[in-house]
């Protein structure tokens, strides 16, 4: 089981100790994991394409992965089909496709490529971002089953969307964070000069309608930058105080709004300074604070995909005039339809006719496969595994329970109280209280000595102009941000960092999280010695593959299987099968009905007989991640408390909370239960960080402090994410832990130093000592120390 | 120094000139895409296919 320490060159995954194969790119050799990735890599090469690999970026590992089955894209070939995925535009038809494992800009130089090569296609253009391709070709010279089928080949997973497919709400937010950025940017550079201007004229004298014209110049500037790039703040402000809920933009409008009517009154009154530039600049750093923190949010996370990807696309409805396949979102409730085993359920209903077990591990988090006769429920996005079902719908799209989870866990992401970050909220209001204590030095000094006033009132602004203290946390999350994703760490939410660094306690989901989610055989016992071990693990695997049970992907073998005669699925039980004459039976004790040694251990046995003798068993388990031991260990030794929350049965989880050395640990556990576990943690003070996968995790995901899910776990979970990870390991949880530490310790840093660099040159300035030449010094170099200092964190192993 | 009450309108004007075109750059959809663009230019679209096996 020891996975080799070379990975996979076309899709990442750790190569298989059994497994030789190279391709051959650019006449180097290259380890690949599969006969997929070998195809795939091949077929990139032979296209003359071959520079997608110098040009992309890591793959997530698993992404690009060709599907074990070939897809029927035939289907869409149809009138129908046709017709419902697909608008005129003239000659040629279009179409909109959700396009899955795109993950950088050389896939889709690569998909556009490929598809532009085929007969017939007029434009294919595909945005990274939505992971939306829209493609127009002539459908009498190319198929769309041979589009669909390009992407597949090259390892992509095509989706076609009807409907929906304008309602891109990323691509509205990123519009529109441009241009509040530029204005801001342009904005703050074009005061910025003015301001210079301005200070020049206080050292060597200025006639009073060129101050004037310059202070109205900068207000005319500003004006767009306030009510137009700082607009979000106020709103965002005005909903947590209707809220009753006081963000931490509510002390940032203030700030901005404050100074900005002190600038615009001194402007009208000609009174001692401005401050349009302070305004400006502390609008630009946090507009580009919050944009790169979307970016980072947009680039791991298609929302409006989550459910589409996990539905099947089309469906087979039964009408009186026979059958007909038709797409998933023209199915209304009340409609029967037909649905074989292996394909995953497209929405809501009941079983009108049928007997078989569905598995329904995305939903509840339960792998064992649920036994389903009519009159059951059946929830969308579960996969019917053994025999046909024909259901009656009655819900579909976003009203099944799939849609609802995916709704609620929405709902709890923007619920969960947004938290006031240290530096803003210090930030903002010493831009308010420097503001007071200008005024107040400018009054005194007024009184104390008029012609001095001015120039002090004036140091006084530049001394402790706040930029040292709006740079001091922006700086240090981007530098750290940037660092974590280098990293292997995707940081959708600027606040993980921050609550992660004061995390008391880790909860951990079990299967697909700690472990892989893949079982493999841990043992094998043969019991009759006229078989080898790859005898039995050959006739296993043959067995199995007639079943669609999980753990029949344990006994996946890659070699040439003997075929198998009147092949059998008992549910819940096993399989059977006639091999060379004999009949063998694969499957539970009873069912194989053999003396064997039985057990209720944690793990899974299986045995398997040959006309009756016992002839085998085998043990199977999901494996665990390469290091999920040590890296639960420097957890621990980093003293937060561990906790393992899992869906699965008390046996199992115990013996894995005893191997890792978890003490605390939560078996059988319903997403309620998993959450309420979480809530009582927080009610006792502590900081929970929750690590999981899965669907049914989302809730849960999004009730945590943190929440942190593996890359290759179900969309929905990411979507509750505040960090995804990625790749095989678990150990950039310990990486992102001490980066969270050391980023807030950097962040107090500069924080410190901004303040007391402004403690102690406030009162200089303020009692005369500090001429305005020498504090426009100080201010430029304190900015600096801050950014130089926040740079540190990029070079963090 | 009066031309300053020329010259500085002027940038203004040109400054509202560049923030039109650049609001009606990102409305056709012209920045939707910010990273592709980047290693586009490098990437070269003429190379042959290996042995004419295009799919």
């Amino acid at each position: 089981m020891m996975a080799s320490a070379e990975t996979c060159f076309h899709c990442a995954l750790p190569i298989p100790a059994n497994c030789n194969l190279t391709t051959t790119i650019d006449g180097e050799p290259h380890p690949v994991c599969c006969p997929g990735c070998k195809a795939v890599a091949e077929l990139i090469r032979d296209s003359g394409m071959s520079q997608y690999y110098a040009l992309r970026e890591a793959p997530e590992p698993g992404v690009g992965r060709p599907p074990e089955e070939a897809s029927e894209w035939h289907v869409f070939d149809s009138d129908e089909m046709l017709a419902a995925f697909t608008t005129d535009a003239g000659e040629d038809v279009e179409a909109i496709l959700y396009v899955g494992g795109v993950y950088c800009s050389a896939c889709s130089w690569l998909i556009e490529s490929a598809l532009m090569r085929l007969a017939g296609v007029a434009a294919a253009e595909l945005n990274p971002v939505t992971h939306r391709l829209r493609v127009r070709w002539q459908p009498a010279d190319t198929a769309f089953s041979g589009i669909l089928g390009t992407l597949a080949s090259l390892g992509y997973e095509p989706q076609p969307l009807t409907g929906d497919a304008d309602a891109r709400p990323e691509l509205l937010e990123q519009r529109t964070a441009l241009k509040r950025l530029l204005v801001a940017s342009l904005g703050m550079m074009q005061v910025m000069m003015f301001a210079v201007g301005l200070y020049a004229g206080d050292f060597q004298g200025i006639d009073a309608e060129m101050q004037r014209f310059l202070r109205v110049v900068s207000l005319v500037v500003t004006t767009p930058v306030v009510l137009y790039a700082a607009r979000p703040f106020f709103t965002s402000a005005w909903r947590g105080v209707l809220a009753r809920k006081p963000g931490m933009d509510l002390p940032v409008s203030i700030a901005v709004g404050t100074a900005f009517v002190a600038s615009v009154y001194a402007t009208l009154t000609d009174g001692p300074a401005v401050w349009f530039d302070s305004v400006t600049m502390f609008v630009f750093f946090l507009t580009l604070g919050r944009f790169l923190e979307m970016r980072a949010r947009h680039r791991s996370i298609d929302r409006t995909a989550a459910l589409s990807t996990v539905l099947p696309n089309t469906a087979t409805r039964v009408t009186a005039a026979g059958n007909e396949i038709v797409p998933v979102s023209q199915l209304l409730a009340g409609n029967r339809i037909l649905i074989r085993a292996g394909d995953a359920i497209p929405a809501d209903g009941v079983v009108a006719k049928g007997d078989s077990s569905v598995d329904e591990a995305l939903l509840t988090g339960e792998a064992t496969p649920q036994r389903k006769s009519p009159g059951d429920a059946l929830a969308a996005g579960s996969v019917n595994l053994d025999r046909l079902l024909e259901m009656e719908v009655t819900r579909t799209g976003s009203d099944t329970t799939l849609g609802t989870i995916s709704r609620l866990s929405e709902r709890a992401r923007y619920a969960r109280p947004a938290f006031v970050t240290l530096a803003d909220r210090v930030a903002s209001y010493l831009v308010i209280a420097l503001l007071l204590v200008a005024t107040i030095v400018a009054t005194v000094w007024y009184q104390i000595a008029p012609e001095r006033a001015f120039e002090i009132t004036l140091s006084v602004l530049v001394v402790t102009c706040p930029c040292a203290l709006a740079l001091a946390t922006p700086t240090a999350f981007a530098a750290a941000g940037s660092r974590l994703s280098q990293l292997r760490l995707l940081v959708t939410n600027g606040n993980a960092i921050e609550s992660l660094s004061r995390a008391d306690a880790f909860m951990f989901d079990k299967t697909g999280t700690l472990t892989r989610g893949v079982p493999k055989i841990t043992a094998l016992v043969v019991l009759d010695n006229r078989f080898s071990e790859y005898d039995c693990r050959l006739v296993a695997a043959a067995l199995e593959t007639a079943s669609s049970h999980p753990l029949a992907r344990a006994f996946k073998l890659d070699d040439s299987l003997p075929p198998v005669d009147d092949p059998h699925v008992e549910i819940g039980q096993g399989v059977s099968g006639v091999i060379d004459g004999r009949r063998w039976r694969l499957g539970s004790a009873a069912f194989v009905g053999a003396g064997t040694a039985g057990n209720d251990g944690p793990t899974t046995q299986v045995f398997m007989s040959c006309d009756n003798n016992a002839v085998a068993w085998f043990e199977v388990e999901d494996t665990l991640r390469p290091d999920t031991a040590a890296t639960l260990q420097s957890l621990k030794t980093r003293g937060v408390r561990l906790a393992l929350l899992s869906g699965d049965q008390e046996a199992a989880v115990e013996k894995l909370a005893a191997t890792l050395g978890i003490d605390e640990f939560h078996a059988a556990c319903s997403p309620q239960q998993k959450l309420a576990i979480i809530e009582a943690a927080q009610s006792n003070g502590e900081r929970v960080v929750m690590v999981g996968d899965g669907i049914n995790d989302a809730p849960v995901l999004a009730g945590a402090d943190t929440s942190i899910a593996p890359a290759h776990g179900a969309t929905l979970a990411q979507t509750s994410a505040d960090v995804i990870m990625l790749g095989d390991s678990l150990a950039p949880l310990t990486t992102a832990l001490a980066m969270s530490t050391r980023t807030m310790r950097i962040v107090r840093q500069n924080l410190t130093w901004a303040i007391v660099y402004n403690t102690l040159a406030l009162p200089l300035a303020a009692l005369g000592y500090v001429p305005p030449w020498l504090a426009a010094i100080g201010m430029s170099a304190s900015s600096l120390i801050v950014v130089l200092n926040a740079l540190r964190l990029s070079r963090f192993e | 120094m009066s031309i300053l009450y020329v010259l500085i309108p002027l940038a203004l004007l040109l400054l509202g000139g560049a923030v039109w075109a650049f609001f009606w750059a990102v409305g056709s959809g012209q920045f939707d895409d910010l990273d592709t663009p980047a290693v586009r230019i490098i990437m070269d679209d003429d190379q042959k296919p290996g042995d004419g096996n295009e799919t």
